[in-house]
């Protein structure tokens, strides 16, 4: 150990008093710790819900038309997706781990499992459920099968997909939260780091909030894209 | 918090072997995990069911079932748990109430809108034999219902069970203890554990998916 | 049928997200193949933390006097105890973190407690070289379990030193989870002091302080330099066996990175190390803990009046 001269230990500041007796909310903290904390943490968090709702999509829509096509692979595929579903949330990240590590690779590979079924479900349901006579018509009118299927059936059943994938982005936002455990980013992070600080109520109640408005913002803005998507049904709304 | 070593197929092994060597010890945290979801969802049902099926019975408050329903959803397990913390410190009711308040939503609406469903006619038929309000809404719209009801409830039993597990950082108990606790019971242990509270999530929803069955009329079961 | 509009919208709708999301995933899936590419001239120091205050301000100390001097450094904070993080750092997934000697050698090496910091510290760095790893210098302040109450349990009880506890007749006693397989800990309590009558609480997500203040536990686990040791409400009793070690924070460093970084890695962790003392710790520790500055903030601040970024 060499010896030094003594360190120089600047003024730190006092924490308001609100802070320090850790008061119900202290605005104070919430103020300072804006772009340090809470913001990154809500970045992160979009960033990890909407890479997983991404994908799921993606997946869900392939493994949806897989199951249209091949009508013996929706049961397995429907068992597959609920069985991932089942597994609780801090189960499946603790699974991964030794496979993947503490990466964001292990969180999204959770997030987008969860998404599966819903997806999967609704978007096989709202496709069966278009009327044979609405597809054949198509089909005599001179459509091909995929124009049919672009044109015609996917519209039909865009609120049905639309309604999985407002559930899906929800649940993916509230699951995230618990990807915490074993990687420090999303507004999980700050909550656990809190309760290990004397529950420390303010970061607790500010990252939750954030939570809960980014899930009620999401389902929002989803549900007037849904409207947006889907103008016919309006008209029938105000029939 | 946990650390991985190279992935090895041995680690399930170990698993497994951490688990049959501990049977006694994780039956009894998987008993207090069932005993917390159990205490949380017999109070969600004393709270909920009624709401619901009054309301539907009434064709009353859609707003409010449907809006239970997203904010429900919109709420995350670990901030309510968290919150629960805050508000109830550390015993048996911080736990129990977050679990209530997620078992609540699905319960409620799915009540409503399984009596709120019935078939009007069916329902005009039996308040023409004379039954009171009542006894059409536990003679009739309740049988009726019953699919979307039990339905909820599953639904309600599957979300407690899997948050039960996160429960335990804050007290909670559970197979969760075990879950973050990489540091006691090694990655055999958490794999291990991790293993058990999906086997259990699994039974749940095995039995409660029978229950959903029995209560569905032929021609309506579906997935 | 349909209006021409709203078939194009709802069809470009699904071709613009499906495209996204494909997009999404092959960006997700080179970002993560480009970062474990073959490591450049000057090796990315990849700097772990264990999970309390202390560790996020040490790390944030090293990792910000570091990038200061131009390294390349990843931070993985909030890795886990000791036990975890030392796998972390044996099987490659990090290669710096800053560790506590005598726990080095008391509970991973599992030696005897020496008789002086000075042998504690070399100890540590011996077993730590027949692992390929090293230790750079010691910091000044040491930072050590301690057994903690509230003061007036302490009163109540009349205890002063650990060995008076032996009289109490049942008492509990918090501590992290990796506490009861420690000598440092509670082994030392039970096997050391003789108190066999102690009943371990194990520590979940909640600090020890809460547990106190709500009166769930009698003592428990704290370390000498908690910030809310430094008023009145929380004694600590006097280690007469010194079971809980010497412990000044060195810091383990992989020995390949250390001879690829350069002299000047070394220069620059060690003249941070010589400015911890005790004193400095309490102060960004309270920063933290008790006035809910950031780490990152505190560190920054404490580098920056050192002259050390």
């Amino acid at each position: 150990m060499i010896a030094a001269s003594p360190p120089v230990i600047p003024n730190f500041g006092q924490g308001s008093p609100c802070e320090v007796n850790n008061g119900t909310f202290c605005w104070d903290w919430v103020r300072q710790h804006w772009h340090d904390t809470l913001w990154p943490a809500l970045v992160q968090h979009v960033e990890l819900a909407l890479l997983a709702v991404a994908i799921g999509f993606a997946i869900a829509f392939l493994l949806a038309l897989a199951g249209l096509r091949v009508r013996v692979l929706d049961a397995p595929i429907g068992y597959w997706a609920d069985f991932l579903y089942t597994i609780p949330s801090l189960a499946l990240f603790q699974l991964l781990v030794p496979f993947t590590g503490i990466t964001v690779l292990t969180v999204e590979i959770a997030l987008v499992s969860y998404t599966l079924l819903v997806l999967y479900r609704n978007m096989i349901d709202g496709l069966r459920a278009v009327p044979a006579e609405v597809v054949e018509s198509a089909r005599g009118s001179g459509f091909t099968r995929t124009q049919t299927f672009l044109r015609v059936e996917l519209p039909l059943a865009t609120p049905t997909i639309m309604a999985g994938v407002r559930i899906a982005t929800v649940s993916t936002i509230s699951i995230a939260t618990v990807a915490a455990t074993i990687l420090p980013q999303g507004l999980g992070y700050p909550i656990f780091i809190a309760l290990r600080e004397d529950v420390f109520k303010t970061e607790i109640f500010a990252a939750g909030a954030l939570a809960v408005a980014l899930a009620l913002t999401a389902d929002g803005l989803l549900h007037l894209l849904e409207r947006a998507l889907t103008p016919w049904t309006r008209r029938a709304r105000h029939a | 918090m946990t650390i991985a070593d190279q992935f090895q197929p041995g680690t399930f092994v170990d698993a497994i072997r951490f688990i049959v060597d501990n049977i006694g010890f994780l039956l009894h945290l998987a008993g207090e995990q069932l005993e917390l979801s159990f205490a949380a969802i017999g109070i969600a049902l004393v709270i909920a069911l009624p709401l619901g099926l009054w309301l539907g019975h009434r064709h009353r408050g859609l707003f409010f079932a449907a809006s239970v329903s997203n904010v429900g959803r919109a709420l995350p397990s670990l901030v309510l748990i968290a919150f629960g913390l805050i508000i109830f410190g550390l015993g048996f009711w911080n736990n129990t109430a977050a679990l209530v308040v997620l078992a609540v939503p699905p319960i409620l609406t799915n009540a409503y809108f399984a009596v709120d469903g019935v078939d009007p006619d069916v329902v005009e038929a039996a308040r023409g034999m004379g039954l009171s309000e009542r006894q059409v809404l536990t003679q009739v719209e309740l049988p009726l219902g019953m699919p979307l009801v039990v339905g909820g409830i599953r639904i309600a039993t599957i979300f407690v069970i899997a948050t039960a597990t996160i429960a335990s950082i804050a007290g909670g108990g559970g197979l969760g203890d075990v879950i973050v606790n990489q540091a006691t019971y090694g990655l055999a242990g958490v794999v291990g554990a991790a293993l058990c509270v999906s086997l259990l999530a699994f039974l749940a929803a095995f039995l409660l998916r029978l229950l959903h069955r029995a209560v569905s009329p032929r021609p309506v079961r579906g997935a | 049928m349909f209006r021409k509009h709203t078939r194009r919208a709802a069809r470009a709708a699904y071709a613009v997200s499906l495209g996204v999301a494909l997009l999404i995933g092959l960006i997700a899936a080179a970002a993560s193949t480009a970062a474990t590419a073959k490591p450049t001239a000057t090796p990315t120091i990849v700097i772990g933390t264990k999970n309390f205050t202390e560790e996020y301000v040490l790390g944030q100390l090293y990792k910000q006097a570091l990038e200061g001097a131009g390294f390349k450094v990843s931070y993985k904070e909030n890795i886990g105890s000791s036990e975890l993080i030392d796998t972390a750092i044996t099987s490659g997934k990090i290669n710096f973190y800053p560790e506590y000697t005598g726990v080095i050698v008391l509970d991973l090496a599992k030696e005897t407690s020496p008789k002086t910091a000075a042998a504690t510290y070399a100890a540590a760095k011996k077993f730590e070289e027949t692992r390929g790893l090293t230790l750079l210098n010691a910091t000044p302040f040491y930072d050590s379990d301690s057994f903690g109450m509230l003061t007036s349990t302490a009163k109540k009880l009349g205890v002063k030193t650990i060995g008076d506890m032996k009289k109490v007749k049942s008492f509990t006693f918090a501590g992290y989870p990796e506490c009861d397989k420690r000598i440092t800990c509670l082994l030392g309590l039970k096997q050391i002091y003789g108190l066999t009558q102690v009943k371990f609480v194990q520590l979940a997500s909640i600090s020890v302080y809460t547990l106190l203040d709500e009166g769930k536990i009698t003592a428990g686990d704290v370390f000498s330099t908690d910030p809310q040791l430094a008023g009145t409400k929380y004694t600590v009793l006097t280690d007469t066996k010194h079971i809980f070690g010497f412990q000044n924070v060195a810091p383990v460093v992989n020995q390949k990175t250390l001879a690829a970084a350069g002299p000047k890695f070394a220069q620059v962790v060690n003249a941070v190390s010589a400015k911890l003392t005790i004193p400095a710790m309490i102060a960004m520790n309270k920063a933290v803990a008790i006035d809910k500055a950031s780490p990152a903030a505190v560190a920054a601040g404490f580098l920056k009046a050192n002259n050390l970024k």
